[in-house]
């Protein structure tokens, strides 16, 4: 059975891919690291009852069916992708750790103001 | 001159089979609907009329925790983990064998709602179109709640009262378009009400409005309402400046402040007013200023007919607030319905989807089918009427 994978491209990213290390534990369960509830719910007390279930198992009671298998390393490919976002997100929101040149400075900072409030005041700006 | 009969039923049947996948907000619903492709409906305004038979209609509502309102992260995590528990209960209970041959089409919730919820469904009806090769067509949660609510009800051109905890708006059809005549200038009903819940830390289920209509119903001073604002602006109204002010006196009663004159006796200290006292003049004042726009857009259109629709409109008291005003009107009626198609359902979706795909209106491309956090009621085209 061949494994999902993914690819995420952005102008300052050449290629990042996303695949399945069967060997590792984290593409062996259906409960993900970053897919769980909030931990400001938990706090509130709430009790998770919206948990993904368990893989199936076949007949042998120890081998997980093929779907099962698929969404086990769909939950794996989860994380890898939510962490590797959430890297970026912190990366352009924290100047203190960026790396990149200026000009990659100033390219985040105007992709953020432009997300944030469309970017109109500062063409104003501009022109004034 | 509207024919329904446009697109005919898959495999020469003489019935259209739907499902609706509802998630905008906090419920998660799933519901098959049999539709027949009778001659009357191949022309004239019959949309009101479709003999709809609901074959399933499951919900799931995420509930969280008492003073807690659902958060669109885990929100859409609740709907990711139970879509498929609930879309295959749906079929079951429907006696859909095999869904790439029984169903028409796949009709989900493009938008107006929160964005991660509307996504996780979104995903599952693309999946379930591809997988059944069955086509989808993306519906508008308003336009679903009028339509079915003109189904069931059978109102044919009423004014509709739309209050949920996302909308509130005023509605009436003109040249193929459900017009917005008022409505709320910041806060919607449904959210006042369930925000004041928060405050006075009563449970969400099975939801925080139904909670503060039975405490409303035990309010033992009637006759002496508290005094809150009318903001009635025109045909809008406003109703955070009501709620900033209501929670602080639920929060001077729970904190026993004894200065606040209007809570507790000068004399005695004890209180005046109870948490049921709190509740029911909130919902007087509210109703009364939603019944007030409903009546102007009345004599705006001269309709007689009113159609409540959304979850607080399940509320027996608007109800009957709204009748009062309907009976004092020469020949006038309200039309509403009970929980099961007032508050999200995917048997609304299903049929304001159906609509659509009867007319020819399905997606093409699943570009289409991106959904989107606003999305207003008066943009849709309705073209299923005339």
């Amino acid at each position: 059975m061949v494994s999902p994978s993914a690819l995420y491209t952005a102008p300052d990213v050449s290629e990042k891919r996303f695949t399945v290390d069967r060997s590792s534990e984290k593409y062996q369960t259906t409960n993900g690291r970053t897919t769980g509830p909030s931990a400001h719910v938990l706090g509130a007390g709430q009790i998770d009852v919206d948990r993904p279930s368990d893989p199936k198992l076949l007949s042998d009671g120890r081998t997980p069916t093929p779907l099962s298998i698929l969404r086990m390393e769909l939950t794996g490919l989860q994380d890898d992708i939510n962490e590797f976002l959430t890297e970026r997100m912190e990366l352009a929101k924290n100047k203190k750790l960026k790396t990149q040149s200026q000009a990659d400075e100033q390219r985040i900072d105007k992709e953020i103001t432009k997300l944030l409030d469309g970017g109109d005041d500062d063409d104003d700006e501009t022109k004034n | 001159m509207v024919n329904l009969n446009t697109v005919p039923p898959r495999n020469n049947r003489d019935y259209y089979i739907a499902i609706g996948l509802e998630g905008s907000a906090n419920k998660l619903g799933v519901g098959v609907i049999k539709c027949s492709r009778s001659a009357h409906m191949a022309s004239g305004d019959n949309s009101h009329n479709c003999d709809v038979e609901i074959l399933s209609n499951i919900r799931n509502t995420y509930v969280t925790p008492p003073g807690e309102g659902f958060l669109p992260r885990d929100t859409a995590r609740h709907h990711r983990n139970w879509c498929v528990r609930i879309i295959k209960q749906a079929l079951e209970e429907a006696e859909i064998k095999n869904p790439h041959l029984d169903i028409d089409v796949i009709c989900f919730t493009r938008g107006p709602g929160m964005g991660a919820p509307l996504h996780s469904v979104a995903i599952a009806a693309r999946t379930c179109s591809l997988l059944w090769d069955v086509p989808l067509v993306g519906v508008n949660h308003c336009v679903g709640h009028i339509e079915m609510g003109r189904e069931i009800t059978k109102a044919e051109n009423p004014v509709v009262l739309y209050v949920s905890g996302g909308n509130t708006q005023v509605i009436a059809y003109s040249e193929n378009r459900y017009r917005i005549f008022g409505e709320t200038l910041d806060v919607a009903i449904g959210n006042c009400l369930d925000r004041f819940a928060r405050t006075l830390k009563i449970p969400n289920a099975p939801s925080p409005g139904y909670n503060i209509e039975q405490l409303a119903k035990n309010c033992k001073n009637k006759d002496s309402l508290i005094e809150l604002s009318y903001t009635v602006k025109g045909m809008d109204l406003s109703m955070s400046g009501i709620l900033a002010y209501i929670d602080t006196l639920a929060k001077d009663l729970f904190r026993g402040n004894k200065k606040n004159r209007l809570l507790f006796d000068k004399e005695t200290g004890e209180p005046k007013v109870t948490v049921e006292d709190l509740c029911y003049s909130l919902q007087e004042n509210l109703f009364a200023m939603l019944v007030e726009i409903t009546e102007r857009a009345m004599a705006h259109v001269n309709a007689t007919q009113v159609l409540i629709v959304g979850g607080v409109g399940s509320n027996t008291r608007l109800q009957e607030m709204m009748g009062q005003m309907c009976k004092d009107r020469a020949n006038g009626k309200v039309h509403a319905t009970d929980e099961r198609f007032c508050i999200d359902n995917g048997v609304m979706i299903a049929q304001a989807g159906l609509l659509q795909y009867r007319m020819g209106d399905y997606v093409k491309d699943l570009s289409e089918t991106v959904v989107t956090q606003k999305f207003r009621t008066d943009e849709v085209y309705v073209s299923w009427r005339e």
